[in-house]
């Protein structure tokens, strides 16, 4: 049937359920690649560079890194911020949009969820290396000890283990619930026995019954309702680590929400950094259209002006709050030794983003592609700028430092980026990378030209 | 004998340590050695040496461990009365003994001389005495031979020597001890030898000038307590000059303010450097270091005027400072007989007008007394006469280094090498000894017996806290066994006093009575001798001509300094000073040429920029304050042998010095600079100088201060009205610890850092690290300028953990590992510390100090200990205060307020079931100042001295708007403007 | 001992048109199985709500209790400490961490039960009539034992309404 030409379809060109199935299992069956063994091996080198560099702070401490007296958080915690941002758009898209009834969120949220878990366990590493003493950092865990010794429910970073560990595992588990369905697909697309076994069990078993998908969304459902919340707690939470100290710069009640839609913004740039080159590779570009990628910017335009409407309200609050450590702190900002990070993040995230006003430049898949990736530079800047040079320069002068990481740090840095694309590449061979069933359900409603094969007493041409 | 057979034992294991130092530093330093083993054997000796304090018994029979010596109660502190004197620098003490090894040096407060307080390097002493590097046996050429040898062979030499009529020079430091003198007396009769002491930097054109102005060639005492108005040309008596723990102490107390009727004193410092006394002057006077002469002689001339004495016309210095100088002669004139003019400069004539303007001011008796004259600086440019022109048959050096720190090295050198015997005495190798055939090691200051006269009629004694560590043997004892005497040492004290000493006094009828009551003391007073002062105008004539005849100085003149901390560079170039930055420039581990602001600019010189000045290639360092043809280098550096590889910085300056008609000099004129291109990063610790208008540091000036005691602190009132709280605040019963800190009487000379370092086993990180802003001290002395950059004014603030009560570090940290005591001390536990370094950021001070690396060795990931100055060897590691946590890597460390010292307090008042008295209990910063700048104490007990201090009108909280509410408080800093 | 009558469809709303038809003639349909959720399939078999909801609220209402009370215990009375001046019943800081686990009882137990409700699992071996139902077979399952009709009856009926290759099995259970 046709859809109604007002709105554009999400499944480009003429589609069967047969088809999608094919389509969207086409990497998972293939051999992979020449290019896939090249990237996943690029990748695997640079995460293992990062594990020496993380073994290598773990043997000789901290002092390996730049971060001195004055600025005891540096790349660390900056990566850390900005890793977790990148966690965001996953369980955003999945959970907020499905509440919200966004068909469009079929076709991407399966491969955004993924890389939300890929960021969030990068981002996880952060603070556990940059801790001092991290074979004793189990003390985190309110664990029953013989000194009856507790936690300090107080503390922020505290708070993150919570937020972090609960966001990770139940994006985790939205996630796997989501794929449980698709997995007994490949399972019976599978030839191999062993290959059938694997994927039997991964799928506990699946076999599409009406009551299963009956209660499968009705659990979808609330697992979205309670996955919402906790994404905007999660970077609301990270931000207290800031907003609740008394740092100039720091200390910001506005830190929150500007935090939250911070990270929603550098997430979906993410999103669409690798899914214009996922499309491509594997090709699904009938799956990921380049409707999808002019939503997902509209996305962008929205959050991109909240961040920015954050920082004139910043700067606006230092002025008026006339706390002369206030005041400094943002002129020290723009016009200090660190402005060239300030203006970097300022031209990145407020002004990069308005071009997307232009439907034109929306739906333009090279300029979107450069633009996602100017906006993620952006955001890993405005963290640089909110961790190191609200700190370089606090109260007393006579502190006043400067900081420039190591090459520890920076491979470090680079290792994370390693293993997030390890596990992608990973990801992409062995599940599928669009939610089958999900797709499959607004195939009719939203293709282009759906394929309907009548049941009447002919037998339907196998393949 | 099997004790001293175990020492060789350990000695042979301490080899291989020295060896496998890494140059990088980070390597693990293994040593069969078990510390446990050591400090057996170490218990032994010392036990007996403690013993001896008090009792006759010989060392050499020493008690075994187990048999518990009555002084010695494991785990608990013995004190002992002694005494400090190294190269002119003096301090009565007490030496803290823990488990028979000296840990800490205390103030003696019965002590007449230095009853307050220490100097920074006094405090640092103690880590000598476990120095790794020192000699351990004696050598001939290198090879370790044994005394009795080295005795053999020497004394032969002597005899034929002064047979032959050889000259035999014995070269020493100023010796103070008045045995010590008999006995080398003694030595010189039946050697036929020569005896001359050498002074690294000599104060002779002082002596020459009271010569020949007042007939008496000795050092007045000054007495700073008493002048209302100093004014000072380019003299540190701050910091280096004379005798600075006891001017600090005077200086100090004219600087109080806790009762209205105090007197503030006026301090004029007419300077080309910035110094440390310079920059606590109330008005300081920019003058160039070549225009002191003509300087003093404007002075000089225009009291003459008004009092009619004869008056020679004299080259007026530069126009800019005659007005001001004028206003110096104003306050002058107006306190006769309450002022006190001095000058650091070495120049007879110069020290003439001196003493010419201060009896002018009727100074003589009042501010300026001859009864109790120092008898430290006896060294003079005659004392190397005979080493340089008449080459000497045998020379004996006892622990002076004139090859390092005399412009004339090379010929000393040859003159060393030439003489058929040399020998060295001296407890590390340094440039002389290395030169000599016999190396004769000498314990250190706490292993040796002694007594000291310092100043005139108060004599003191030194006495052995720790048995001699290796085969040394006091330069004393060497003199005895040369001379054949049988008697010990400690004898031949005893004997001196019970005839000299003993005599003089009426309160002990026994000489060994007398001896050891003395000994508990550490010191006897005798009354001062009467000494006439002649007065001999005309000699200032004379040397007005003189300075009339100088001729004007061109191009550059570079002036020596000495660093409050490294002073002449003498001995091992201890880590801790080192580590310590200079209290003006706040730089670290280096010496470097300070040039003048406008100077840098116009030569576009920039900090660590590398210049050539003469034959010196040197960093320089922009030091606002400096005179423009003045360049200003601290001596002290540069030394190269006996000292571990991280230790060896900076440039030896003492080669610029040079005599002129025989007195040696330290500002020489003519030099220009040249830029070479190179570049070093110097350690500064705090790399931005104003305080940005922050109130940060408070002052105002005495008249306002007069009219209204909080005058420059009225926003204290005002915050404290805006203070609202959502929590009601803690309540704290019993004790509520707090400390406050007088701005006007802290001068920065950082014996606090110091004795922190020494209580707190605060590592030392090196230069490398402390560039990269990593350093450890709980204590630092923030120094900020104001004003031009011409001739700025200048305020310090020494800031430790602030100990809030509403502690922004304590709500962050995820594991509790630092919360607040019911004391309101804010508490580290270091054993929980994970090391996230949030409670650092949070800390709107930064007091905090995180353990980058293993400094300490307390790691427990081996083979990456990083550990530059080799203090965590099993030797060096004796030093560790016993009650204090040695920090492992990644653990977050700060000050305590010295808990350990609390809790040992409380303790003994809980034992003598009483109440804790105020001030008996003393955090070792406040032990340590010699201004009593810091005072610790009881917030709840109204009437203790701290929490008078804090309800002064001064007082106010660091940050106090972010309402963390401090327990330090800081009183606003008056300069006397009147 | 039960025989299994089973037929596919290949289009959602085929399979729609074919269960209603079942249902008019009174046949109990055992199962029907799809590649995707059906829309209003549920309503058709008359399904009754999920349960999974109230036990979702359940798991979050007791970790909400748990964490806070733990959380009050440990400051008040497990080691009270002063913190930053705060008093030992800090309560705003206890509030970030009991939403954190609320959210992680209640998902992890809702998850937990779907599963065992509809005994999936790791290592359960589901009885798959034909493969393409995970594909694009929309699949009617009729069972002997709870209809009046007869096998064959069924076979007609199911063949009636449209659906592909009907076969007939026996299996156990």
């Amino acid at each position: 049937m046709q859809v109604s030409q007002v709105r554009e379809p999400l499944i480009n060109g003429e589609k069967s359920y047969e088809n999608i199935t094919a389509d969207v299992m086409a990497p998972v069956r293939a051999k992979p690649g020449k290019l896939w063994f090249f990237g996943f091996g690029i990748s695997a080198l640079v995460m293992l560079g990062g594990f020496a560099a993380i073994a290598y702070t773990i043997w000789f401490g901290i002092g390996t890194w730049g971060v001195n007296r004055t600025i005891g958080w540096g790349w660390g915690i900056t990566n850390f911020v900005w890793w977790v941002g990148i966690g965001h758009a996953g369980t955003f898209i999945s959970a907020i949009l499905l509440l919200f009834r966004q068909k469009w969120r079929t076709s991407i949220n399966r491969a955004a969820e993924a890389m939300t878990i890929f960021a969030v366990m990068c981002a996880g590493l952060f603070p556990l290396i940059h801790m001092g003493r991290l074979p004793l950092g189990f003390f985190i865990l309110p664990y029953p000890n013989t000194r009856e010794l507790w936690v300090n429910f107080n503390s922020p970073l505290l708070w993150d283990v919570f937020a972090i560990t609960a966001y990770l595992l139940v994006s985790l588990l939205f996630w796997y619930m989501g794929l449980i369905p698709d997995l007994g697909t490949i399972r019976d697309r599978m030839k191999t026995l062993w290959k059938k076994k694997v994927y039997n069990f991964l799928s506990f078993g699946w076999k599409g019954s009406a009551r299963h998908w009956h209660r499968h969304e009705s659990m979808s459902l609330v697992l979205a309702g309670l996955a919402a919340p906790l994404v905007l707690s999660v970077h609301t939470i990270v931000s207290f680590d800031f907003a609740t100290s008394v740092i100039p710069g720091w200390h910001t009640t506005i830190f929150p929400p500007y935090f939250v839609s911070g990270a929603v913004f550098s997430g979906f740039a993410m999103v669409l950094t690798l899914m214009i080159v996922t499309r491509r590779a594997l090709n699904l570009q009938e799956y990921i259209t380049v409707g999808h990628v002019e939503s997902m910017n509209k996305v962008i335009i929205a959050t991109g002006s909240i961040v920015g409407i954050a920082y004139i309200t910043e700067l606006f609050m230092a002025w008026y709050s006339g706390v002369e450590y206030e005041r400094y702190a943002f002129i020290n900002r723009a016009m200090g030794p660190y402005a060239w990070a300030y203006w970097i993040m300022m031209t990145c995230n407020v002004i990069s983003p308005q071009l997307l006003w232009i439907k034109k430049l929306r739906r333009n898949l090279t300029f979107t592609f450069i633009l996602s990736i100017f906006i993620n530079i952006g955001m890993w800047f405005e963290r640089f700028v909110i961790v190191v040079t609200s700190l370089h320069r606090d109260y007393l002068p006579s502190s006043w430092s400067m900081y420039k990481p190591t090459w520890v740090e920076v491979a470090i840095f680079m290792g994370t980026f390693g293993l997030f694309f390890t596990l992608f590449f990973l990801f992409i061979r062995v599940f599928p990378v669009i939610a089958l069933a999900e797709v499959k359900s607004v195939a009719k409603s939203s293709a282009r030209k759906f394929i309907r094969k009548s049941s009447k007493n002919q037998k339907p041409e196998k393949e | 004998m099997s004790e001293e057979n175990k020492y060789w034992h350990i000695l042979e294991e301490f080899e291989p340590i020295k060896d496998e130092r890494l140059p990088k530093g980070r390597e693990e330093v293994t040593s069969p050695t078990s510390r446990r083993n050591f400090l057996k054997v170490l218990g032994l000796g010392t036990a007996s040496a403690a013993f001896i304090a008090s009792c006759k018994r010989p060392a050499e029979k020493a008690i075994p461990y187990f048999i518990k010596p009555e002084e010695i109660t494991p785990g608990k502190a013995a004190y002992y009365a002694s005494s400090y004197f190294n190269q002119n620098e003096f301090c009565n003490v007490l030496v803290k003994v823990r488990d028979n090894r000296p840990i800490k040096l205390e103030t003696n407060p019965k002590s007449v001389v230095t009853p307050k307080g220490t100097s920074g390097r006094v405090q640092a002493s103690v880590l000598d005495v476990y120095n790794v590097n020192r000699y351990q046996h004696p050598q001939k050429s290198g090879e370790t031979i044994d005394w009795e040898t080295a005795d053999g062979e020497i004394v032969s030499q002597l005899r034929q020597l002064a047979n032959e009529g050889q000259p035999v020079l014995l070269l020493t430091p100023t010796i103070i001890s008045p045995t010590t003198k008999k006995l080398i007396g003694n030595f010189a009769e039946t050697f036929g030898a020569e005896w001359q002491q050498y002074d690294a930097i000599p104060m002779d054109g002082f002596r020459e000038a009271n010569q020949r102005t007042f007939g008496v060639n000795a050092l007045p005492e000054y007495r700073f307590d008493k002048a209302d108005c100093i004014v000072s040309v380019g003299c540190d008596f701050l910091g280096t000059w004379l005798s600075p723990v006891e001017f600090s102490g005077q200086y100090a107390k004219r600087r109080d303010l806790h009762n209205s009727d105090s007197q503030l004193n006026k301090h004029f410092q007419i300077e080309a450097g910035m110094s440390l006394t310079g920059s606590n002057a109330d008005v300081r006077i920019r003058a160039e270091r070549s225009d002191y002469g003509r300087i003093l002689a404007y002075l000089y001339n225009q009291l003459a005027a008004k009092k009619g004495a004869p008056a020679i016309a004299v080259p007026t210095p530069p126009q800019e400072i005659t007005p001001k100088l004028d206003e110096v002669l104003d306050d002058l004139t107006a306190n006769e007989g309450k002022s006190l003019v001095v000058c650091g400069d070495n120049n007879p004539d110069y020290q003439v007008i001196v003493n010419g303007i201060n009896q002018l001011l009727g100074n003589i008796e009042n501010t300026i007394q001859f009864e109790r004259t120092y008898n430290h600086f006896r060294g003079s440019e005659k004392s190397l006469e005979t080493l340089l022109s008449s080459s000497p048959g045998a020379v004996i050096i006892w622990d002076v280094n004139p090859v390092y720190n005399h412009p004339e090295s090379e010929k000393i050198k040859a003159a060393i090498e030439k003489a058929p015997l040399s020998v060295a005495i001296s407890a590390l190798p340094d440039e002389t000894t290395e030169l000599c055939q016999y190396v004769l090691p000498s314990p250190g200051y706490l292993e040796c017996w002694d007594d000291a006269e310092y100043k005139t009629g108060v004599v003191s004694i030194l006495q052995p806290t720790l048995h001699k560590l290796f085969d040394a043997r006091q330069a004393q004892e060497s003199l005895l066994a040369w001379m054949g005497n049988e008697s010990s040492w400690l004898d031949t004290i005893k004997n001196n006093w019970a005839s000299t000493y003993f005599p003089q006094q009426n309160e002990q009828s026994d000489t060994e009575r007398f001896w050891v009551e003395t000994l508990k003391k550490g010191e006897l007073v005798l009354d001062a001798p009467s000494v006439t002062i002649a007065s001999n105008p005309d000699e200032i004539g004379n040397s007005l001509n003189n300075i009339n005849t100088e001729n004007q100085a061109e191009g550059f003149t570079i002036e020596l300094v000495e660093n409050v901390n490294i002073g002449t560079g003498h001995g091992p170039l201890n880590p801790w000073l080192q580590e310590v930055p200079d209290p003006v420039t706040r730089i670290a581990w280096d010496n470097y040429a300070s040039i003048s602001p406008a100077v840098a600019r116009q030569e576009g010189i920039k900090n660590g920029d590398v210049i050539q000045l003469g034959n010196l290639t040197i960093p320089a360092f922009v030091q606002p304050g400096q005179a423009d043809k003045t360049i200003s280098i601290a001596v002290g550096y540069g030394r190269v042998n006996g000292i571990p590889e991280e230790l060896i910085t900076g440039v030896n300056a003492f080669p610029l010095a040079k005599a002129e008609n025989g007195f040696r000099q330290f500002a020489v004129s003519g030099f220009s600079i040249t830029k070479t291109g190179g570049f070093e990063q110097m350690a500064l610790v705090q790399g931005h100088q104003s305080m940005e208008g922050r109130p940060i540091v408070r002052e105002s000036t005495y008249d306002k201060w007069k009219e209204d005691p909080a005058s420059g602190n009225e926003m204290h009132e005002e915050i404290k009205h805006h203070h609202t709280t959502l929590y009601k605040e803690h309540e704290y019963k019993g004790h509520k610890w707090g400390m406050a800190i007088d701005l006007n009487k802290c001068t920065g000379c950082s014996a606090c850092v110091l004795a922190c370092n020494t209580e707190n086993n605060i590592p030392v990180v090196g230069k490398k690290e402390v560039r990269r802003a990593h350093e450890m001290h709980w204590i630092r002395i923030d120094r900020y300028y104001n004003g031009d950059e011409e001739n700025p004014e200048v305020v310090r603030q020494p800031v430790m953990c602030q100990h809030c009560d509403n502690a922004p570090c304590e709500n962050v940290c995820p594991v509790a590992a630092t919360n607040h005591s019911s004391e309101g001390l804010n508490q580290m536990a270091y054993n929980r510390c994970i090391g996230t370094r949030y409670c650092n950021n949070n800390c709107p001070y930064k007091v905090r100090r995180f353990n980058w690396m293993d400094y300490t060795g307390a790691d427990a990931i081996p083979n990456n200990r990083y550990d530059p100055a080799n203090l965590t060897m099993d030797l060096s590691r004796m030093r560790h205060n016993p009650d204090v946590t040695v920090r492992a890597k990644g653990v977050i460390e700060k000050c305590s307020f010295c808990v350990q010292r609390i809790q040992e307090k409380k303790l003994t008042a809980k034992n003598e079931g009483r109440q804790l008295e105020d001030g008996e209990l003393q955090p070792a910063c406040q032990q340590a100042c010699p201004s009593d700048a810091i005072v610790f104490g009881d917030m709840n007990d109204p009437n203790s001295k701290v929490s008078k201090m804090m309800k002064d009108p001064r007082n106010y909280h660091l940050l106090e708007e972010l309402h963390t509410l401090p327990s330090v408080g800081y009183l606003s800093k008056i300069r006397n403007k009147s | 001992m039960r025989t299994i009558i089973y037929g596919h469809f290949t289009d959602d709303s085929d399979l729609l048109g074919a269960v209603k038809i079942l249902q008019e003639k009174g046949i109990h349909i055992a199962d029907v199985r799809t590649p995707f959720p059906v829309h209003g399939l549920d309503a058709v078999l008359k399904l009754r709500r999920s349960h999974l909801p109230k036990v979702a609220f359940i798991a979050g209402v007791i970790g909400a209790v748990l964490m806070f009370s733990f959380q009050y215990w440990v400051f008040t009375e497990g080691w009270p400490l002063i913190f930053g001046g705060k008093p030992y019943s800090s309560i705003l800081s206890f509030i970030p961490g009991t939403f954190e686990i609320t959210v992680l009882f209640a998902a992890f137990a809702m998850g937990i039960a779907f599963l065992v409700r509809s005994n999936l699992g790791p290592g359960s071996i589901p009885d798959i009539l034909d493969e393409e139902v995970t594909n694009d077979h929309f699949q009617i399952i009729l069972s002997a034992k709870d209809n009046t009709l007869s096998e064959t009856e069924l076979a007609e009926a199911l063949e009636a309404t449209g659906a592909l290759d009907v076969k007939q099995v026996n299996t156990k259970k």
